[in-house]
């Protein structure tokens, strides 16, 4: 029995090095497997089985982050159910673990499960949270996924961005003729599900907050316009109901309005809209293109791009369109600005001259600007809840489009597995 | 080359239907070209304008002086179709990024038909249409691609 932690503190000795130079901020946080008060059963389905599962995705959310390095689940770490709140700290201490992760599922006479989670800090013993779901059986990833959220704000004090979804546009067939269909999948990639047939062009799904819709650009009946879906009853309709053309819709952080481009001879304005209909309100005037809005967290604000200048620049306005503000300088052109779910970052896309386009970040008033991609087709950045990371897409080489989430600490891009080819991301808040 | 050959192929299945008609069909006129009603007014639109595609510069609708005279020989035909019912297809090319190429694709289509209207065409013949990005002429991120997708087309709808 004593011998047995050896392999994992040889694993940690090889690893942690590594993980500290590419992330000198990455803790390490201890996930031995969750356990269950019920009877050993462990077929497919039980509480053990469950919970092993959900101690394998807790990691694997974790593991994708830059912020923390996870260590388990482990078969031979279990512990009993009264333990799940009173963890042997000094044993996680030893293998260099600045955070412990326990939990219990257990079955319910209904059917259902409860699964719950605590979070400590291994080094002063003490608990930093918990939280706890009853679910349905084939629920129980997403209360793993809160929990992987819980350690995560418990350890960086930012939203976990696990219960998410992504919205993005599936892209098949032959380059000049490809079908589009919008497609929606779990922040991790799973649970993948198809919005729009594919018998229209569609372009720029975006989720509301909490991805009970979603809005986006379709080609249907002519002009490129507006649509929203609504994604549990499948429920869909124009957002302006005539044949102008629209398109660059966003949700306001209260899902209540949507921003959005309607061009007007050769100008194209942004526009703002009751997003379950009704008036529809000018907010910008000039000769050029403006277009990409998207409001601050706070809904008072609103990023966009417009050529005004006589290239593509960011702006900031209020959101009754007053206060128009230009905030990027730099040479070449600013796009497709997204404000980051704390307020401190707009994330955008910038084309370099020579440079190809490259995903980038600045302060909201312009300063700090930083690139964190290099291009050369990148563009369509949108913020994971954590105001952490970005997901974005990459045109390959041979101009096929792929979905890739950066860190804002660094660090290579890294793919997001899609069943097709994938562009034009968008990332949810964390959902109820 | 294709002509030649469209004769021949004529000219076979006259023969070949001589063997099973009576002749006063079989000396019937040959039957009309292959191109008929509004394929037939494209690819004479296309012959006599020169090209129904007319090409931007990077993330501009300036009309080029080639662009002009293009126009004003799609115009001098439009101008004897007003039956016509016409669109004009603005595209962009990869380097936009998404939204802003579906606005330079609005206002490329905007920048042609409000030429053709000053060269005479009616404004009521002539409606817009932006692709964007999408739809792109030719693949790649090679700048001659590039410059190849920067166009608006003048489409024959009917």
């Amino acid at each position: 029995m004593t011998a047995r932690p050896l392999p994992l503190l040889l694993l940690l000795l090889t690893c942690l090095p590594a993980a500290a130079a590419a992330q000198e901020t990455a803790a390490v946080i201890a996930i031995p497997p969750l356990t269950t008060p019920d009877e050993k059963k462990t077929g497919a389905g039980s509480p053990a089985a469950v919970a092993w599962q959900a101690s394998q995705l807790i990691a694997s959310d974790l593991r994708s982050t830059a912020e923390l390095v996870p260590i388990g689940p482990n078969q031979k770490d279990y512990y009993s159910y009264p333990e799940v709140t009173a963890p042997t700290f000094s044993r996680w201490r030893t293998l260099g673990a600045k955070f412990v992760l326990t939990g219990f599922v257990r079955s319910r006479p209904d059917g259902r499960m409860t699964v719950g989670c605590y979070v400590y800090d291994a080094v002063k013993g003490t608990e930093l949270g918990r939280t706890g779901f009853v679910v349905a059986a084939d629920e129980w990833r997403r209360a793993a996924h809160k929990c992987s959220g819980l350690a995560y704000t418990a350890a960086t004090g930012a939203p976990g961005m696990f219960d998410t979804r992504i919205a993005y546009v599936a892209e098949s067939g032959p380059a000049n003729a490809r079908v589009k269909r919008i497609a929606v999948m779990d922040g991790d990639g799973t649970n993948q599900s198809f919005v729009t047939a594919g018998d229209t062009l569609v372009l720029t799904p975006r989720l509301s907050p909490k991805a009970e819709s979603v809005a986006y650009v379709s080609f249907g009946g002519g002009q490129p316009h507006v649509r929203i879906a609504d994604l549990g009853s499948g429920e869909q309709r124009p957002l302006v109901p005539n044949g102008t053309m629209s398109f660059a819709p966003r949700f306001s952080p209260d899902g209540r309005r949507i921003v959005f481009s309607m061009q007007a001879g050769a100008n194209t304005d942004i526009y703002v809209a009751q997003s379950d209909g009704g008036a529809v309100q000018r907010l910008t005037a000039s000769p050029g293109i403006d277009t990409s809005p998207a409001f601050a967290p706070d809904g008072n604000r609103i990023v966009f791009e417009s050529d005004r200048s006589g290239t593509q620049q960011l702006y900031v306005m209020n959101a009754d369109g007053t206060d128009q503000r230009r905030i990027s300088f730099g040479g070449g052109w600013y796009a497709a600005p997204e404000w980051s779910p704390d307020g401190e970052w707009i994330a955008f896309a910038r084309r370099i001259p020579g440079g190809g386009s490259r995903i980038g970040i600045m302060k909201p008033d312009g300063s700090g600007e930083k690139l964190l991609t290099a291009g050369p087709s990148d563009e369509g950045p949108s913020w994971a809840a954590s105001s952490r990371e970005l997901v974005f897409q990459r045109a390959g080489p041979d101009g096929r489009n792929a979905l890739y989430r950066v860190s804002l600490s660094g660090g290579e891009p890294r793919k997001t597995v899609t069943a097709q080819d994938a562009s034009d991301p968008d990332w949810s808040g964390v959902l109820d | 080359m294709r002509r030649f050959l469209l004769v021949l192929g004529l000219a076979a299945s006259a023969a070949s239907a001589q063997l099973r008609v009576p002749p006063i069909l079989a000396r019937r006129p040959p039957p009309a070209p292959v191109l008929v009603g509004i394929d037939a007014l494209r690819a004479e639109f296309t012959a006599q304008s020169g090209s129904a595609i007319v090409y931007f510069g990077g993330d501009s609708a300036v009309l080029t002086a080639p662009a002009k005279a293009t126009l004003a020989a799609q115009a001098q035909w439009l101008r004897r179709h007003p039956e016509l019912v016409v669109q004009i297809e603005g595209y962009a090319d990869a380097s936009d990024t998404r939204d802003h190429a579906l606005a330079v694709g609005a206002r490329r289509a905007e920048e042609v038909r409000n030429y053709l209207v000053l060269l005479g065409v009616p404004a009521a013949q002539l409606s817009t249409l932006s692709w964007g990005k999408e739809r792109p002429a030719v693949m790649g991120t090679a700048p001659e691609a590039l410059a190849l997708n920067r166009r608006a087309v003048t489409v024959l709808v009917r």
